[in-house]
């Protein structure tokens, strides 16, 4: 088989997981949801309401799409592309598997791309996410939309700064910014970086949390507050796209976390595990973290926006700095990673 | 004036954390809790003699209806629902209903028809449901009204222990 046709079938199977995932999540939300309130949530259309996602989504293709007055149309049609593709790009250099094969002399790792600088892609790009909130939220000309488009990018842009520091602890353990080594740091169970890195997973997960807008700290829609936040004015399949990019930003923060912190694809006391056997722990990982934002967010009560504000920089910031310090000295000290 | 003590938290609660893995702890074992809603058409509703349903006109194990088309119930019927034309028959009873329509979509399962019905021929079911694509289709003949007595059983004893009731109260 040629290397191109290699890279298109990697690259299908894993936006498509992607997005089928994210698909599924929509499900989740409203199952685990369900669970928690002691009802049975959407059972009706499938098997255990397994069709849902797929009714959802032809009942928003069939929606009027309204553009409300005064909005800047193209900022307007062109957000929602802009909060959901850097969420979906994101995926191309997380590492679900080990090789699973090689063709004409070179290994073929289950991954889109295999970047030496992983680690800054997905930053650079969870950066950018921010974008289709901002704009989105200004462009829709409704003073929901601009306040919760306003808080979205003040929290994304706080929280940021912490979830960067949490990772360059990792970093600086591992002593690589590829996702692959870095997960090759971690083959046996003793050497998962949580072990080593627990205030850095902690804060990871926090700031994930609020990075990808969910709760508690999910200031962008704020329902009580700002009627719908960002995307207030949005209907059809603009709003489902907002949607797809919230659920596929929570899939790929899972896939990190995973990926950073729990040894990817590597499997606790069975060292030569099949490569299929470590994409399925992975796929195991990842769920229990997308269960654990599902499972928080009908548990806990959102901030006030100013004891949010005060968490990231006077908590959060610190820890995620003494915790860079302790780490570096410990590897100066110790004579290296 | 009231003045409200502000709760000096201990350094646990500050973390916040612990409070969180609580409240999380908490929202996992309810997930294996039983769930309390009503699948409504697998499960349906409790019903019991007390419940008044659509009236259902009675039909004697010899397969012949108690109704004698006296016309009380129509001319009770504050809804004007009921429709009946009899005709004669051999029968001891000596008239029988030919035309027997309830209008569902009328009907306001007031219970006045099986008050007035001299005959005991006519009892408000538990039967409730009531969905069709119709107006047509929702006015009962006398064919979709029969039931079996055993089917009203329940409901008749409990029109007979209330009829008792009133026979046998002192009148004031």
């Amino acid at each position: 088989m040629p290397m191109p046709l290699i890279w298109l079938l990697k690259a299908a199977l894993i936006y498509g997981g992607l997005l089928l995932t994210a698909a599924i999540m929509t499900l989740a939300e409203r199952k685990v949801s369900a669970w928690i309130q002691f009802r049975h949530g959407p059972n009706r259309v499938g098997p255990f309401g397994l069709l849902q996602p797929v009714a959802d989504g032809v009942k928003l293709f069939f929606k009027e799409e309204v553009v409300p007055a005064g909005a800047n149309r193209w900022m307007f049609r062109i957000a929602p592309a802009l909060a959901a593709i850097p969420a979906m790009l994101t995926v191309a250099v997380i590492p679900f598997g080990g090789q699973i094969a090689e063709v004409e002399g070179r290994p073929v790792y289950l991954s889109v791309a295999d970047l030496d600088i992983g680690v800054l892609y997905v930053l650079a790009l969870a950066g950018l996410g921010v974008y289709g909130v901002i704009l989105g939220g200004w462009s829709s000309n409704s003073k929901y939309s601009l306040l919760g488009g306003l808080r979205a990018s003040a929290q994304m842009v706080s929280y940021e700064l912490s979830l960067i520091l949490a990772v360059l602890a990792v970093v600086a353990v591992s002593g690589s910014l590829d996702l692959r080594a870095i997960v090759a740091g971690q083959a046996h169970l003793a050497s998962w970086n949580v072990w080593s890195q627990p205030v850095a997973f902690v804060l990871f997960v926090i700031c994930g949390f609020a990075e990808t807008n969910r709760h508690p700290f999910d200031f962008a829609e704020c329902e009580p507050e700002l009627v719908g936040g960002f995307h207030t004015e949005y209907s059809s399949m603009r709003f489902a796209l907002y949607f797809l990019g919230e659920y596929c930003a929570m899939t790929v923060m899972a896939c990190l976390t995973t990926t950073l912190f729990l040894g990817g694809p590597s499997v606790p006391f069975w060292a030569g595990a099949p490569w299929w056997i470590g994409s399925f722990a992975f796929l195991l990982k990842m769920s229990c973290f997308l269960f654990l934002f599902l499972w928080v967010r009908w548990t806990l009560p959102r901030f006030r926006f100013d004891q949010l504000m005060n968490l990231g920089w006077k908590v959060f910031l610190p820890v995620a700095l003494a915790n860079i310090l302790v780490t570096g000295l410990v590897i100066s000290l110790g004579g290296g990673a | 004036m009231v003045v409200v003590e502000r709760k000096e938290l201990s350094l646990a609660e500050k973390l916040y954390l612990p409070e969180v893995l609580r409240g999380l702890s908490l929202t996992l074992r309810r997930i294996f809790e039983p769930r309390v809603t009503r699948q409504y058409p697998e499960e349906p509703l409790p019903k019991d003699e007390v419940t008044r349903g659509q009236p259902r006109l009675v039909v004697n194990p010899d397969a012949t209806v108690r109704c004698v088309s006296c016309g009380l119930c129509e001319a009770a019927c504050p809804a004007y629902a009921i429709t009946i034309d009899g005709h004669e028959t051999e029968r001891f009873i000596e008239r029988e209903p030919e035309r027997f329509e309830i209008d569902m979509l009328r009907c306001i399962l007031c219970g006045f028809c099986e008050e007035a019905c001299p005959k005991e021929a006519i009892f408000m079911s538990d039967e409730l449901e009531l969905a069709d694509f119709t107006r047509q289709a929702h006015v009962y003949d006398l064919e979709r009204l029969k039931r079996p007595v055993a089917a009203l059983q329940k409901r008749i004893d409990y029109v007979h222990g209330i009829n008792e009731r009133w026979r046998t109260s002192s009148s004031t």
